[in-house]
């Protein structure tokens, strides 16, 4: 079974339902889980309680765990100096936070398989800086750190790390930009298009397969940079 | 539950398990991390989950990343005894 956080909207629900289509379990993650069709359970990933929460009844089921997606993310597009310090906090501890308690965890489930897969989400503001997302970027560049060094510290168990660095895919994330924002974005890109969130779940399906097995520690950016 | 005796042997015999050199007896002061530990990081790893398992088997839970753990010995994996206390501790809080 393979645990999806975000797992209610966005490119957490794609990622589902194309696991699902493949006949891949997943266990989904979300705030708010009514009205999600597959076996999920509400939990803030911020909180690392909840998280434990998760961890301890999957672990008490007897549940196989053989992966992790962390698709659960906030943006807030805004100059660093006129953002709220509770805003900067709330963008930290979901998409740095996050992630790192999700991998600290969920992997020793994943370890005792001595085979599995976790996937971390960036974004291309970190690559290209953009601006107007500084906090978002600096949340995102801790994710791709923390992933290429907790890479190293699973490899040990066969686990491999890897982190999908989409630019501005068509979800609820992009609520508030404008067209304009996201083709002078995309139009920096390697290939200057908007991807949609199929070519993310195409990128997670190529990361679990096991024709992956030899990359672990890497940032993969949709449309290149 | 079994003893504090019994427990305290039970979480050598793990830590033995995982030694690459099976000529070394476990000690109190044998370090678990630092310079001169006689576990690599892949096999801490491997004895936080035997313990895990040893806890479930006992019926508590053992919680290797509890603040309260880390701050009353700084690490509860300075050595082989500092693990064992903690252990046999949180078997005594759940009890």
């Amino acid at each position: 079974m393979i645990v999806v956080t975000g797992a209610s909207r966005g490119l957490g629900r794609a990622i589902c339902d194309r696991l699902i289509q493949k006949n891949i379990d997943v266990f989904g993650l979300a705030r708010n889980v009514d009205g999600v069709p597959f076996p999920a359970v509400s939990c803030d990933v911020s909180s690392y309680e909840s998280v434990k929460a998760v961890a301890q009844q999957l672990k008490k089921d007897g549940v196989k765990v053989t992966g992790l997606i962390n698709a659960a993310g906030i943006a807030s597009m805004n100059l660093a100096v006129i953002t709220p310090q509770s805003v900067s906090q709330k963008i930290i501890n979901t998409n740095l936070l996050g992630t790192i308690y999700c991998c600290q965890l969920i992997a020793p489930l994943i370890i005792r398989n001595k085979h599995g897969v976790i996937i971390n989400f960036s974004t291309i503001a970190v690559a290209l800086g953009l601006k107007g997302e500084s906090i978002y970027a600096a949340s995102k560049a801790g994710v791709e750190g923390f992933t290429r060094s907790f890479a190293r510290e699973m490899a040990d168990f066969n686990v491999r790390v890897n982190c999908i660095a989409p630019g501005p895919i068509d979800t609820s994330l992009l609520k508030g930009i404008t067209a304009e924002q996201i083709h002078k974005i995309v139009s920096q890109q390697i290939i200057p298009k908007q991807f949609a969130p199929d070519s993310v779940a195409d990128l997670v399906e190529l990361l679990i397969d096991s024709r992956s097995d030899s990359l672990s520690g890497q940032v993969l950016h949709v449309g290149g940079v | 539950m079994s003893s504090t005796k019994e427990t305290k042997l039970a979480i050598f015999t793990v830590i033995s398990e995982l030694l690459e050199d099976k000529s070394l007896e476990v000690t109190d002061e044998m370090p678990l991390i630092g310079s001169k530990s006689v576990l690599d990081s892949m096999r801490l790893v491997e004895l936080c989950l035997a313990l895990e398992d040893k806890a479930s088997e006992m019926g508590f839970e053992f919680d290797w990343t509890s603040d309260a753990a880390m701050s009353r010995s700084r690490s509860m994996f300075r050595t082989a005894g500092s693990l064992a206390d903690e252990f046999i501790s949180q078997m005594e809080a759940q009890q």
